[in-house]
């Protein structure tokens, strides 16, 4: 491990990361970030002089995706860039430490820097059944996020679980799980959705965090507005298909091997905010629109529930079964009020003619 | 004219220059009262057309040239508009109008219009034979108006809300921006989908129960949201006035 005291940029230099690539990197933050390119200069001479600070990585009820995605950078200075920008100093996935000596290594963390280190959550919090569905050394997870996350200058909630419980917390949610700011309301959250987060935006709020001192701008569900501000749809490559009134009808069709637009497919794009099509994932290699299948919003609030069914355009209506659209059942409505309306103008007829007390004056 | 016995109304039977039973013409729906229905009408006709285009594209276009999405959103668009500026005027017209226009004569309030809605009940299920006659809306007839007008403020709610969504002004905005955050875009777009088929259902069941009405009271009902006059029998129009205090 590096001394705590060095400077980012003095360590890239030892691991053979050069001015051309650090600059290439600040340049793709600043960028990430909607920021003016005049910004480049004042992101890299912050990040030349930081102090590295201490960052730890909590795992609680999580698939490991979010560490995963920010560990499998395919471009590997990059990837240092990340891992270097701070001191890691606890990470279940990829520490060295183990069992009494991991666990040591946090509470130095919480104890010496209090208040000024960053923690990072991954995954939700069970809270049913006194949280017994997740601990961690002998303690749950709400007691480790309690001590952990209350104590850091600021909580970053990688991923929809440890934002509001993600798949966990889907119907029916056995074990209760919630997310940080629901566990840990004192915790000062930032939350970074998607199923998983993209990698580069848990960098850029690093970066905006280094640099500024102050966590970035954020939306009403205290997420980034640089990367959660903007529609899909109006920043996919295949808008203008959309618009043009060609659209993918089947898997495999041809318009879905040339590419035209999956809205017909059930994608979520025009309701979803997230910057993948101009950020992508894997050092910007694709997104899953891109690679050819609808966009499910999983940036979006509670997604499992909301945006499923994720092949159709619109949620099932509640108490019809999950093969009746809303379409089916309008048209259902529509034609059983017209067929009701023909027998009903039958009989008003027939009543017409049997009337026996004399009706209004015909003329 | 002779001069009158002590006691003796101007309008008492026998003073009537004609009888109560002829009809009056009589001005019942003002101008911003048709002039609001059939924008109504045609405004959600362009809008059910467009917007289930937009909810599934049935044609799919060949050209890339074509913009059918972007012209059907922009019709949409334009649509809504007159939708809500005729929907406005409906609504400001409920307080200046005349009292079968009135917003007065919509509520179910008085027990007159209870009792109102009971006999409606009874005819439209063949329970009674006749039909009883009204100047204005009948109160069942009311009611269900009430119910669409609140179905018409919900679709300019979830339209505006899902509008503001990709763009909008700050006004806009500030007024329709939370709403995704308490109900889930989706859901507001289910409603806002769903609610389409009721106005399908109610038109059909209008056009019939005016039809039939007209039919049943002979008054020119039919006419009347064309010209806005009724012909109705001198009594009626009494007795209604009476009411209506």
């Amino acid at each position: 491990m590096l001394p705590l005291n060095e400077s980012f940029f003095g360590a890239l230099q030892q691991k053979g990361v050069n001015r051309r690539r650090f600059m290439k990197f600040c340049a793709a933050m600043t960028a990430t970030l909607a920021l003016p390119p005049r910004y480049v200069a004042q992101v890299a001479s912050a990040l030349e002089k930081t102090r590295k600070p201490v960052l730890v990585w909590l795992q609680f009820q999580d698939c490991a995706g979010n560490s995963e995605a920010i560990l499998r950078s395919s471009n590997p200075p990059v990837l240092d860039v990340v891992l270097d920008l701070l001191s890691w100093e606890y990470h279940e996935i990829v520490m060295a430490g183990a069992g009494h000596q991991a666990e040591a290594a946090l509470n130095r963390v919480v104890k010496e820097e209090k208040g000024k280190y960053l923690a990072v959550v991954e995954g939700s919090i069970p809270l049913a059944d006194d949280g017994v569905y997740c601990t961690v050394a002998g303690k749950t997870a709400l007691s480790i996020a309690k001590e952990v996350c209350s104590n850091a200058a600021a909580t970053i909630a990688a991923g929809a679980c440890a934002w509001y419980g993600g798949l966990v917390a889907a119907s029916p949610n056995p074990t209760g799980a919630v997310g940080i700011s629901e566990a840990v309301p004192e915790a000062k959250v930032i939350n970074l959705g998607g199923c998983p987060q993209n990698p580069a935006n848990t960098a850029a709020v690093l970066v905006h965090y280094l640099t500024f001192g102050e966590l970035p701008a954020v939306d009403q569900y205290n997420r980034p507005l640089f990367a959660y501000g903007r529609v899909i749809h109006d920043q996919c490559e295949r808008r203008a298909h959309y618009d043009a009134g060609r659209y993918t009808q089947e898997w495999g069709d041809e318009g879905h091997r040339k590419g035209w637009c999956l809205y017909k497919m059930g994608c979520k794009g025009p309701q979803a905010t997230f910057n993948c099509p101009s950020v992508r994932f894997n050092d910007g290699t694709s997104w899953p629109v891109k690679a050819g299948h609808g966009c499910v919003g999983c940036g979006g609030y509670n997604f499992w529930e909301t945006k499923s069914p994720f092949y159709e355009r619109l949620p099932n209506v509640p108490g019809f079964g999950v093969d009746v659209s809303a379409g089916k059942i309008g048209i259902g409505i529509t034609a059983a009020v017209a067929g009701a309306t023909v027998v009903h103008g039958i009989a008003s007829a027939v009543r017409d003619r049997m009337r026996t007390t004399p009706g209004p004056e015909k003329p | 004219m002779g001069s009158l016995a002590p006691g003796q109304h101007a309008w008492s039977e026998a003073h009537r220059p004609y009888p109560s039973t002829l009809p009056v013409r009589t001005y019942v729906w003002e101008l911003p009262v048709r002039v609001s229905h059939w924008l109504i009408v045609l405004a959600i006709g362009v809008l059910a057309f467009t917007g289930y285009y937009m909810h599934d594209p049935f044609i799919v276009a060949k050209s890339s040239t074509s913009f059918l999405m972007a012209k059907m959103r922009f019709i949409h668009l334009v649509a809504g508009s007159v939708f809500i500026s005729a929907f406005l005027l409906r609504m400001y017209w409920f307080f200046v109008g005349n009292d079968w226009s009135s917003w007065r004569s919509f509520w179910p309030i008085k027990k007159r219009q209870w009792r109102g809605m009971g006999n409606m009940v009874a005819y439209y299920s063949f329970l009674k034979k006749d039909l009883v006659h009204h100047v204005g809306h009948n109160a069942l007839a009311a009611v269900t108006y009430l119910l669409m007008f609140t179905f018409m403020l919900i679709e300019i709610i979830t339209g505006l809300t899902l509008y503001t969504h990709v763009r909008g002004s700050w006004l806009l905005g500030w007024l329709f921006r939370w709403i995704p955050g308490v109900i889930d875009i989706q859901y507001l777009r289910l409603a806002h989908f769903c609610i389409m088929f009721t106005f399908f259902a109610f038109v059909i069941h209008h056009v019939y129960s005016a039809v039939l009405v007209s039919w049943e009271e002979r008054n020119g009902l039919i006419e009347s949201i064309f010209t806005g006059y009724k012909f109705i029998p001198r009594h009626e129009l009494e007795e209604d006035s009476d009411q209506v205090k």
